[in-house]
């Protein structure tokens, strides 16, 4: 199969597009840098829709995971890269299958989401990320011409993250990890390789009649630990021995709130969003997603834990 | 809206709510005064569509047609037209309040499959005044009805916010009002009224009713209350109750009545003819010793029967006392099935009223004070005895708390207003009635652990069939006697006819039996028997440091016991010691041996005493089948010793009744397996299990292998939706819930096959009655609040 992998430059985008290859499909990448994977690149922006069409061109399928995340930037930029660049990415699926790597926060409320399905995508609060990728996830589903699979994987980590692993060491060494009571909220997370393989699951099922093309489905590990422990796993596979700080929930709330309005730059150290996504559970209901992908997580969270360890250790 | 034609009378609209076609006939639902159909929300949601249901609005009340005003003659034949004209097939009527009346009155002209009444009434119950707000409405009944919206609001205040809006709707001016104000006006409160015959012909209609009959009722309601429950029993006794304790007046909107009715309608109109013969597991009546012969036949005796704090007394002098209560009750017009609260403490005292109350043909109702003011509140209203034996003290709080409305009060202990019996003991001989299996014996109460406490109805058949099996399944000798720290089991010495101690403690507090109290009333008395619960079990082995006592057989029950608990016990006590299956419905089902030796799998309870029948049934909820030995699931039980029913409780005793090859099977909520021996292992509750993705585990599948490795007492729970879960382990600890430390929680996840999520400590809350059963409902509640960032 021919297929096309935006966003290849990211970590999961790359490990996607390495799991393709290595099972013999015909993969193209398409990012602004290279990708640094197994499979060809094709440079580009994805708010240019010619030129995504482009690299498109004559490809079974395109894997969507191009995205701009970020705690805060131009509501413009999210809605150009996220939504419409989702558009851009779906004009040039004509091969016949679209992959959406969307995200739970798309439904998040507030609120704890314990052993939920995907919900609807309804997101219209403060986070733009969320909010741009609750935009583009209605417009896959109204506008999509083709069999469409929609996929939300939750807390993709492993070795090489800087995202959420990154974060995380950077601010254990500056002594300024701290988590919202204690770090007692039980979250679920995805090992990166068990994520990309969803993913080419949901690739794979994405044909016209397949359960997976009706409805959105989250992707997890499936093995939800107290923010905590995960934490503390993650510091001590970087040999780091330092407990995180607790403040009380509702003040973490409040400072990312206040960080919200004042913080100039893009990266405030804490939003609203972030700490009540810390503050509460967040784990999923995975039977129907492994039902109708024929999927089922391989590696989990020890192995994963085992692995990070080995890759710090070899930096 | 829909016509209504009578022959001899004008047209008459009626506002309808109607969910239209159902396969299995229509229930037509009629409202009282002053509400209207939105009254059956629930039914119009849950019954359709397998049920047309239609709520209509009486003449003048609801969206009807305003007419002239109306007598119950007229509503009965309005309601009669109304179900020949617009309906077809199996009927089914429903009511409430003074739509009662209306729907039994027409019930006879009307070819009805089944009848369903919330809180309403046929005419005052004897010795009972008006209800204030009845007699209230009606002496001002133009002021409080029509010109003012006293009546309708007072009337939707009852109910939830969201509905109070809906039920005032319809009423909002005068005008509106005026059948309302008609209505409250034609209650007959004479023979002077004029609807006086037709009440007195509903209430005929009541007692000749020969269809299924369920009443479904709010055990709060301030109006039709727990007298007219039992007039209405009283003209229809083979009517089934539902009783929601806390309701007020609107069951019908405020309660799940309508799934109760479902359920109910399933089970009379589908498969009543595989439902089992209660009388079928009695001894026949030749054959029986009622449980009072115990006594009666050491009634010479100058022994002791029962010794407590205050001192021995012998069995001649309790049999006297109970003998005389007995005759006094008797004389003083007590019958046979009268109900007979007991809140008197366990004494002497307690022995001499309860065997004398068995004597007269009373029935006992036995509410221990674990389950808190209110809770007794609710289970004794609940039973409505008329009749209630206290302490001055006790029954001071019931006659201030309006525990038992109502009951004539005898107190133990000489309180002024009240009889006293001792005073009536040269009482001339009132002939006391012969007892037979199938009469009403006691009403005991569920820990309440689990929800609210609930009524289990002991026929005297049955406890002479416990009598039996425990004097033939452990040996109890008439010389030596026995102690307990349970204080209901007393109750057992004189029905034995065997000696009882009873240990200086709090009763509610099983856990102040150490060692040294334990060792003194051995020395002091001449038991060689213990029944013991897990708590007191626990402390005596705490505090023994080291020294023994001589006792001949332990018997430890109330909850799961570790055989760890029981080899202490034994090596204490040099005695044979058995943990038997059992619980408030049925005890003991099992011989209890093994209780010492390690087993694998749960609890070993041994194998099921002669008569007893063990079943092990799949979890699942609609259709539990019988699973093969080995495999776990609910044990469900039956035994010639066990209750009868949950009291006014159909939807609960439905619930937990199944019928095996014509015999009634009780599921225990009990989680276990039989094993190849054919020994009952108990591995905690059915709420209690872990409800996976990948798999349904017992709890102590989790927890026993972790508490192994720990040394410490673990409860696993499962958080999140059921099919799903994911599991918490706590380990006990004091203090409040919060997360183990990480490396007790590495340790937790390495030793366990489990994907444990979270590992919490915190103090494990255990119930009152107890202090040993481990409350994991409650617990999986803190932990998954906790867990979620509440």
């Amino acid at each position: 199969m021919k297929v096309l992998v935006t966003g290849g430059s990211s970590l999961l985008g790359r490990t996607v597009a390495n799991l393709l290859v290595a099972r013999g499909d015909d993969v193209t990448c398409f990012q602004r840098s290279a990708s640094g994977s197994l499979a060809a690149d094709v440079l580009g922006d994805i708010r240019d829709r010619a030129a995504v069409g482009a690299a498109a061109d004559g490809a079974d399928a395109v894997v969507h995971l191009a995205a701009f995340v970020a705690p805060k930037a131009p509501w413009n930029d999210m809605v150009a890269i996220n939504v419409d660049g989702t558009r851009n990415a779906l004009a040039a699926a004509t091969g016949g299958r679209f992959i959406y790597i969307s995200s739970p926060s798309v439904a998040f409320h507030d609120e704890a989401s314990v052993g939920v399905t995907a919900l609807a995508a309804d997101y219209s609060g403060s986070d733009g990320y969320a909010r741009s990728k609750a935009l583009a996830e209605n417009v896959v589903r109204s506008e999509s011409s083709v069999p469409t699979v929609i996929l939300r994987p939750h807390l993709v980590w492993g070795p090489g993250d800087t995202q959420l692993i990154g974060r995380i060491i950077d601010r254990a060494r500056a002594g300024k990890l701290v988590l919202p009571d204690g770090g007692r909220a039980l979250v679920d997370t995805t090992y990166l390789d068990d994520a990309a393989s969803g993913i080419v699951a949901g690739l794979d099922h994405c044909i016209a009649g397949d359960e997976a093309t009706t409805k959105p489905l989250v992707i997890t590990g499936g093995e939800p630990r107290p923010l905590r422990d995960l934490v503390a796993s993650i510091l001590d596979a970087a040999g780091l021995d330092r407990a995180p700080r607790s403040i009380p929930a509702p003040i973490a709330g409040l400072l990312g709130s206040v960080m919200d309005r004042v913080w100039p730059g893009s990266e405030p150290p804490l939003t609203h969003f972030a700490a009540r996504q810390l503050s509460v559970a967040h784990w999923f209901d995975q039977r129907e997603t492994r039902r109708v992908l024929e999927w089922e997580p391989t590696i989990g969270l020890d192995e994963g834990f085992a692995r990070l360890k080995t890759s710090f250790g070899q930096m | 809206m829909v016509r209504i034609q009578r022959s001899n009378a004008a047209d008459i609209k009626w506002s309808i709510l109607d969910t239209g076609v159902g396969e299995r006939g229509t229930i037509v639902c009629v409202h009282g005064n002053p509400t209207w159909g939105f009254l059956w929300k629930g039914f119009l949601e849950t019954l359709s569509p397998e049920w047309r249901v239609i709520a209509v609005d009486q003449t003048g009340m609801g969206w009807s047609e305003r007419s002239t005003s109306r007598t119950l003659e007229t509503r009965v034949a309005e309601l009669v037209a109304f179900c020949e004209q617009h309906t077809s097939g199996p009927l089914v009527l429903a009511a409430h309040d003074w739509g009662g009346p209306v729907a039994i009155g027409a019930a006879s002209s009307l070819d009805v499959e089944a009848v369903i009444l919330g809180n309403t009434g046929v005419g005052l119950p004897a010795r009972t005044p008006m209800p204030p707000l009845i007699s209230t409405a009606r002496r001002f009944v133009d002021l409080t009805c029509r010109r003012t919206s006293a009546f309708v609001s007072g009337t939707a205040a009852m109910t939830k916010k969201q509905h109070r809006e809906a039920l005032r709707a319809p009423y909002r001016t005068a005008d509106r009002r005026k059948a309302v104000a008609d209505f409250v006006a034609d209650i007959p409160l004479s023979e002077k009224d004029v609807s006086w015959n037709a009440l007195q012909k509903s209430a005929d209609n009541l007692a000749n009713l020969d269809v299924p009959l369920l009443l479904v009722w709010g055990g709060r309601d301030l109006v039709f209350h727990d007298r007219f429950l039992a007039d209405l029993l009283q003209r229809a006794p083979h009517a089934d109750v539902h009783r929601f304790p806390d309701a007020a007046h609107l069951v019908p909107l405020d309660e799940p009545m309508a799934t109760v009715a479902s359920v109910w309608l399933d089970d009379v109109l589908g498969s009543r003819a595989a439902r089992a013969d209660s009388a079928e597991s009695f001894a026949p009546a030749d054959a029986f010793v009622a449980i009072t012969n115990g006594l009666i036949a050491r009634s010479e005796d100058e022994t002791a029967a029962f010794t407590d704090r205050a001192g021995a007394l012998s069995w001649k002098s309790l049999a006297q006392d109970a003998t005389d209560t007995a005759r006094m009750l008797v004389h003083a017009g007590l019958k046979v099935g009268d109900r007979v609260a007991m809140l008197v403490p366990p004494s002497s005292d307690l022995l001499a009223a309860a065997f004398g109350v068995w004597l007269a043909g009373g029935v006992l109702i036995v509410a221990d004070s674990g389950l808190g003011a209110r809770g007794l509140r609710t289970v004794l209203r609940g039973a409505n005895p008329t009749w209630v034996f206290g302490t001055s003290k006790t029954l001071a709080a019931a006659k201030s708390l309006g525990w038992t409305p109502g009951a004539r009060m005898v107190c133990t202990t000489r309180f002024p207003h009240a009889v006293s019996l001792r005073t009536h003991r040269s009482l001339t001989a009132s002939k006391l009635p012969e007892l037979r299996p199938e009469f009403e014996a006691a009403i005991v109460h569920t820990s309440g652990s689990t929800g609210p406490a609930k009524p289990v109805r002991y026929r005297h058949g049955a406890l002479a069939a416990q009598r039996d099996v425990i004097v033939d399944s452990f040996t109890m000798w008439s010389e030596r006697g026995f102690l307990t720290s349970f204080a209901p089991f007393i109750l057992l010495g004189p029905a034995l006819g065997v000696p009882c101690v009873l240990p200086d403690i709090d009763v509610t507090k099983p856990s102040e039996l150490d060692f040294d109290r334990f060792a003194q009333v051995i020395e002091s008395s001449q038991v060689d028997v213990a029944w013991l619960s897990p708590a007191s079990a626990r402390r005596i082995v705490d505090t023994a440091a080291g020294r023994t006592v001589q006792l001949r057989l332990v018997m430890l029950a109330g909850a799961p016991i570790s055989t760890q608990l029981a080899s202490s016990i034994a090596s204490i006590t040099g005695a044979d010691v058995r943990s038997p299956w059992g619980m408030t419905e049925a005890m003991p089902l099992t011989d209890g041996v093994g209780a010492t030796a390690p087993v694998a799998d749960g609890t070993n309870t041994g194998t099921p005493l002669a008569g007893a029948q063990v079943v092990v049934l799949s979890l699942d909820e609609s259709h539990p089948q019988p699973v093969a030995n080995g495999q776990w699931g609910e044990l469900a039980l039956h035994a010639p010793w066990m209750f009868d029913g949950y009291d006014q409780q159909w939807g609960i005793e439905h619930r937990s009744e199944l019928v095996v090859n014509g015999r009634r099977f009780h599921r225990s909520g009990d989680l276990g397996l039989i094993d190849a021996s054919g020994n009952v292992h108990q591995l905690g509750r059915v709420q209690h299990a872990l409800f996976l993705a990948s798999q349904t585990v017992p709890s102590v599948h989790v927890e026993d292998p972790i508490s192994a490795e720990l040394g410490r007492q673990v409860a696993a729970v499962g958080i999140g939706p059921v099919g799903t879960q994911a599991i918490a382990v706590v380990i006990q600890a004091e203090g409040k819930l919060r997360l183990a430390d990480t490396k007790s929680a590495a340790r937790v996840r390495q030793c366990s096959a489990f994907v444990i999520a979270a590992v919490l400590e915190g103090e494990l809350p255990v119930d009152i009655r107890h202090q040993s059963k481990v409350k994991r409902e409650v617990l999986a509640v803190s932990a998954a609040e906790f867990l979620a960032g509440r």
